[in-house]
């Protein structure tokens, strides 16, 4: 159960990355772009949850799992806040 | 140190949520409102996680809302492209 949880997490998370950037490719709508990047972090932040808890149970890489959605989520801030208007 | 981390990442989301938030109340698109709702839950959900990291029986309950979470900009991503395509 938790392990397809974890799996869905990163694919859909991975989806929303392509469709968002796949949208800022046709359409060239700047927050399109922003949020594409934050869902490629987010996918990463995502895939090393995978790895986390399902390939390496014994170590703890939650830090590192947090750390890279901190630095997605900034760039979507930056995004809104100096590349949105 | 995790749990700083989380307060940051649900900060960051909830700032997200409210700009998206702002999108929607000036456009009326329902993109938005489904980024905002999206964000929000996302913030939660992380405040949840730092207040009470989940044991390994209540860990697909709080990555399930994250599930939701994505899923909503999924289904904000399509809609948006459903309605493009019926307005050509």
């Amino acid at each position: 159960m938790a392990s397809g949880i974890y799996a869905l997490c990163a694919l859909t998370a991975v989806l929303c990355a392509v469709l968002l950037l796949h949208a800022y490719a046709r359409g060239g709508y700047r927050l399109l772009l922003w949020s594409g990047l934050c869902f490629v972090g987010l996918a990463i932040n995502n895939l090393l949850l995978v790895l986390d808890k399902l390939v390496f149970p014994d170590q703890d890489l939650s830090v590192l799992r947090s750390g890279v959605a901190l630095v997605a989520m900034l760039v979507l801030l930056y995004g809104l806040i100096l590349d949105s208007e | 140190m995790n749990t700083l981390l989380m307060g940051a990442i649900a900060m960051a989301s909830l700032v997200a949520s409210m700009f998206f938030l702002r999108f929607w109340r000036r456009t009326g698109d329902r993109f938005f409102l489904w980024f905002a709702l999206a964000f929000l839950i996302d913030a939660l959900d992380r405040v949840f996680l730092g207040l009470h990291p989940p044991s390994e029986e209540q860990s697909p309950l709080f990555y399930g809302v994250r599930l939701l979470s994505f899923g909503l900009i999924l289904v904000a991503i399509v809609s948006k492209n459903l309605r493009r395509r019926d307005k050509s």
